[in-house]
């Protein structure tokens, strides 16, 4: 299948989708074709009324020698000498960009042609989309913070065919923020169902621990008053639904009790990112950015911005990162209850027999409580915000874009939630092993694809941390593909 | 006057600031009393309590917290306020009587909370200050609990930081515009245009803002070339500011009417409309610290942008305005060193942008969350004070640039750059000032005009 874009409208997440995972080739359609060659010619007739007038990277010089114009009779060699990666490429290490999130970078610079202003051809539109069907450069993770995103572009459009570039077509290609747009949305898309199974988990660790149920109660819908946190309650009573009610404890430590409110703020916080992601992806980002003719300017105008930097994305990113670290705390804290005896039984223990120092059963627990403070230290860690850079690089470069470190951390905390939720599984798991319990109907199908992975731990196993990594990365890659937790199968 | 409340509904913004800033009192309505009055009639045994019952250690015996400072009263007035939403639909089991002796409180003096030491499960230690002068006698079942538990130190505390900050962001619009005149930056980045170019609400509400202030400026004494990165993308950064500003916002809106009381009363199958005794978290809010913590971050990188500017502003390679801004005749410092100050201030506001996360110290197996709210504002108002400092400096430094060339800003502008030179008087001469006073008078009146919205007449 093809994505066929023709308006901003159609850089939706689920077209970001269907290119950076789906792998799906995008056309420019005839609409957003007619729109870049009407938008290319009144560029040029702006250009050709003056051709010493400010028009940046066009009859201007790049970055700190904007000041510095290109005389007309160079500005045609000019725009064919831009090099893009042996000249300005530079970042290296840290890694790279796994290749969906470089194939959504390419599809989220596309919006900044089809609405016309680019002031770039229409060739090059075609042959930006071109690059999606063949093979994609390695992006380094490390070395790429600079003002706007030209660092990161520059590898990205190393396979760009360049040599008969005409004015105006480089920057639209360069500049702007697509990098931000297709870092939020890969985030987006990942961080709805890494939530999602969250909820399940600690659904499952409620059951196992037999917490009461009041406190999802659906009043409280209204007397929070919040949408985030009735969410929250909503898909936690889902998950419970035909729990059985006997049986469970009168009262619970704080950390089941607060659940629907901790989980309000996750909610808050991915929805932060697809907005920011939604946002992002449509918006015409790159400098200058050309505006239609209008009554006040008949051939239109040639703006500086600074829509090069996204303002929106990183915080948004910060505020998941923080969400997933206090979630990781959250599940050790949950498998700490359930580990604990005298705190979970009953009903988590009656059937357990012998008993360790502790008083719990020695089959009562899998042993992976140790490996959450690590886990849940490093998510509080990465959770320390990223903030516009203290380095400036020169007098006019003056402010950096922190996208990548903070996709980087996002990334990292999402890691060690995924480590800290999978021990969480197996810990409730083995709770309604000992006690001889099923959860609630909606839970049987995660626990059935979680044990086919890490079964209920008896006896004295020595593979239990390769199982529980196993485990983790299972949790992982079913966030990724957006399937079921545990499933792989998608 | 008197705010008399009525509904959940009556916990507004707009009726906190009236209680809390103008010192106006509360009381219960008519309607609230009939609801208080049917939700006790009907309230169930409340059973089993769990390990809430430290509530009443707590309250016996409050002052185990120490240092850091005291909440200022108008806040611990706003805790008042707040506690009372809870209690007027009648959700927390709580007599009428007992509601008029918490407004009551109201009429006298505040007590003081210390601001460390208060990340706990929930908020009864803070309550347990706050309520230190409430009469306790002949209280029923249910009710100790219900005047302790919940969360109205969170809906207080972040309906304090959203009255201040959106006047703070206001303020600083306004003093960004007189460096974007002072700057003579072009006007292109500002554009109409981009309102929909960008596609975002927030970024347009900056937008606006800035071409408000800049409405009649001219065009032809601009640089011909783009201004330094930090001119062009101010109302990308504003815009972030927008969004913290308006979460905190909400999160106030939300928190102030919650009903959070450990346990809620509510209706059951058999048509009572309190016959049902739900435990429930509460008295964690989970939104109002991420909000904080998003606007400290803002604050920061606000403040950051605004050094660059006035980094630019006082390098004469970058601006083209004489060096260091230094007025004919007078002293070739000029405002030079007050980038250096800027400094310290933007490094401070960093630091103060560290997320508050939940605690990592459990206090008891029970009590194994805490809510790190109390942190997470101490370290808002630092990041808004250090903004303040950076934006006094922007001010300075923007009203000299103006001087030693001879220009006015835009007609919007006026008020602003009277209001600075009323404080902070362009340097000029070789007479003696003392700059550091003066600086920090301008830090204390932008602090002062946050909470009373008055930095200049309008």
């Amino acid at each position: 299948m093809t994505v066929v874009v023709n308006s901003r409208d159609d850089f939706t997440l689920e077209n970001y989708r269907r290119v950076a995972i789906g792998g799906e080739s995008v056309a420019i359609g005839p609409k957003a074709r007619r729109a870049i060659a009407e938008g290319r010619a009144n560029f040029l007739r702006l250009l050709e009324s003056d051709r010493t007038q400010f028009i940046y990277g066009v009859t201007s010089n790049f970055g700190p020698r904007a000041k510095i114009t290109i005389p007309p009779g160079q500005q045609r060699a000019r725009a064919r000498a831009l090099g893009f990666r042996g000249k300005w490429a530079r970042g290296f290490g840290g890694g790279y960009l796994d290749e969906r999130v470089v194939r959504g970078i390419l599809f989220a610079r596309l919006a900044n042609f089809v609405a016309g202003n680019s002031k770039a051809r229409p060739v090059v539109a075609k042959r930006l989309a071109a690059l999606l069907d063949g093979p994609l450069p390695q992006v380094p993770l490390d070395g790429e913070v600079g003002a706007g995103e030209v660092l990161p572009m520059m590898h990205v459009l190393s396979g760009f065919g360049r040599d008969d570039l005409e004015e105006g077509d480089a920057n639209p290609l360069a500049n702007g923020s697509p990098v931000s747009a297709a870092l939020a949305a890969d985030t987006a898309l990942q961080a709805r169902h890494r939530l999602d199974h969250a909820e399940q988990i600690f659904a499952l660790s409620a059951e196992a621990f037999g917490a009461p149920l009041d406190s999802h109660d659906s009043a409280l819908d209204d007397l929070w008053g919040d949408e985030d946190e009735a969410s929250a309650l909503a898909v936690l009573r889902r998950y419970l639904e035909g729990a059985v009610a006997k049986g469970r404890r009168a009262a619970a430590p704080a950390s089941y009790l607060v659940l629907g409110r901790v989980l309000g703020q996750a909610h808050r916080a991915v929805a932060g990112v697809e907005e920011a992601a939604r946002v992002s992806l449509r918006s015409v980002t790159d400098n200058p950015v050309y505006v239609p003719p209008d009554d006040g300017h008949p051939l239109g105008r040639a703006l500086s911005t600074g829509g090069f930097h996204n303002a929106m994305t990183y915080p948004a990113l910060n505020a998941l990162t923080a969400a997933w670290a206090d979630l990781a705390l959250l599940s050790q804290r949950h498998v700490t209850a359930l580990s604990t005896a005298g705190l979970s039984a009953p009903p988590a223990r009656d059937s357990a027999a012998s008993a360790q120092v502790s008083g719990a059963p020695a089959d009562a627990t899998t042993g992976l409580e140790p490996v959450l403070t690590g886990l849940v230290d490093e998510a509080r860690a990465a959770a320390m915000p990223t903030l516009l850079p203290a380095a400036v690089n020169d007098p006019q470069d003056d402010v950096s874009s922190p996208a990548f470190s903070a996709y980087r951390r996002q990334a990292r905390a999402a890691e060690c939630l995924d480590g800290a939720l999978a021990v969480l599984a197996a810990e409730a798991s083995q709770a309604l092993f000992t006690a001889g319990r099923q959860p609630a109907p909606p839970l049987q199908d995660l626990l059935r694809k979680m044990r086919a992975i890490f079964p209920p731990v008896e006896g004295r196993p020595h593979d239990l941390g390769p199982r529980a990594e196993s485990l983790a990365a299972a949790l992982t890659q079913s966030t990724v593909t957006g399937s079921a937790p545990f499933d792989g199968s998608r | 006057m008197t705010v008399v409340v009525n509904t959940r509904d009556d916990f507004t913004l707009a009726n906190f600031r009236r209680v809390c800033y103008a010192g106006e009192p509360a009381r219960l309505g008519s309607q609230a009393r009939r609801a208080m009055t049917l939700g006790v009639k009907q309230k169930p045994a409340v059973g089993p309590r769990g390990q809430r019952t430290a509530h009443r250690a707590w309250w016996a015996a409050p002052g185990v917290d120490f240092g850091g400072g005291h909440l200022e009263g108008a806040v611990v007035r706003g805790i008042l306020f707040a506690r009372l939403a809870s209690l007027v639909s009648g959700h927390a089991g709580v007599r009428p009587a007992v509601a008029d002796r918490v407004a009551a409180l109201l009429d006298g003096p505040m007590p003081r909370v210390p601001l460390d030491g208060q990340a706990g499960t929930g908020e009864s230690r803070q309550m347990a200050h706050v309520l230190a002068g409430l009469r306790r006698d002949g209280l029923h079942e249910g009710e100790e609990e219900a005047l302790l538990g919940g969360a109205p130190c969170s809906a207080a505390l972040v309906a304090d930081t959203a009255i201040s900050a959106r006047h703070r962001l206001e303020h600083a619009e306004a003093i960004c515009a007189l460096s974007i005149e002072g700057f003579r930056a072009p006007l292109g980045p500002y554009d109409e245009a981009l309102d929909d170019l960008w596609g975002d609400t927030h970024e347009t509400a900056a937008l606006r803002a800035l071409r408000r202030h800049l409405d009649g400026a001219g065009t032809v004494d601009r640089r011909f070339h783009q201004a330094p990165v930090s001119y062009r993308i101010i109302p990308r950064v504003l815009g972030q500011v927008h969004r913290a500003v308006a979460a905190v916002e909400k999160a106030a809106a939300v928190s102030l009417r919650s009903v959070t009381t450990d346990v809620v009363y509510v209706s059951d199958g058999l048509g009572r409309p309190a016959g049902r005794a739900v435990r429930n978290g509460g008295y964690h809010n989970g939104m109002v610290y991420p909000a904080l913590n998003a606007l400290s971050a803002a604050w920061a990188d606000l403040a950051l942008v605004a050094e660059r500017q006035v980094t630019a502003l006082n390098t004469a390679e970058t601006s083209g305005l004489p060096v260091n801004l230094a007025a004919a005749g007078a002293s070739g410092n000029g405002t030079y060193a007050y980038g250096w100050a800027a400094n310290s201030y933007v490094e401070e506001a960093r630091a103060a942008a560290t997320p508050a996360l939940l605690p990592s110290v459990a206090e008891s197996p029970h009590a194994d969350i805490s809510s790190p709210t109390f942190s997470a504002y101490g370290r808002e108002r630092r990041a808004a004070e250090c903004l303040d400092g950076v934006m006094a400096i922007l001010a300075i430094v923007a009203s000299q640039a103006l001087f030693v060339t001879g220009r006015n800003p835009a007609q919007p502008l006026w008020p602003v750059l009277s209001f600075v030179r009323s404080v902070f008087p362009p340097i000029e001469g070789t007479g003696e000032r003392d700059l550091s006073a003066e600086g920090g008078r301008l830090q204390h009146a932008l602090g002062a005009a946050a909470r009373s919205a008055e930095l200049y007449p309008r």
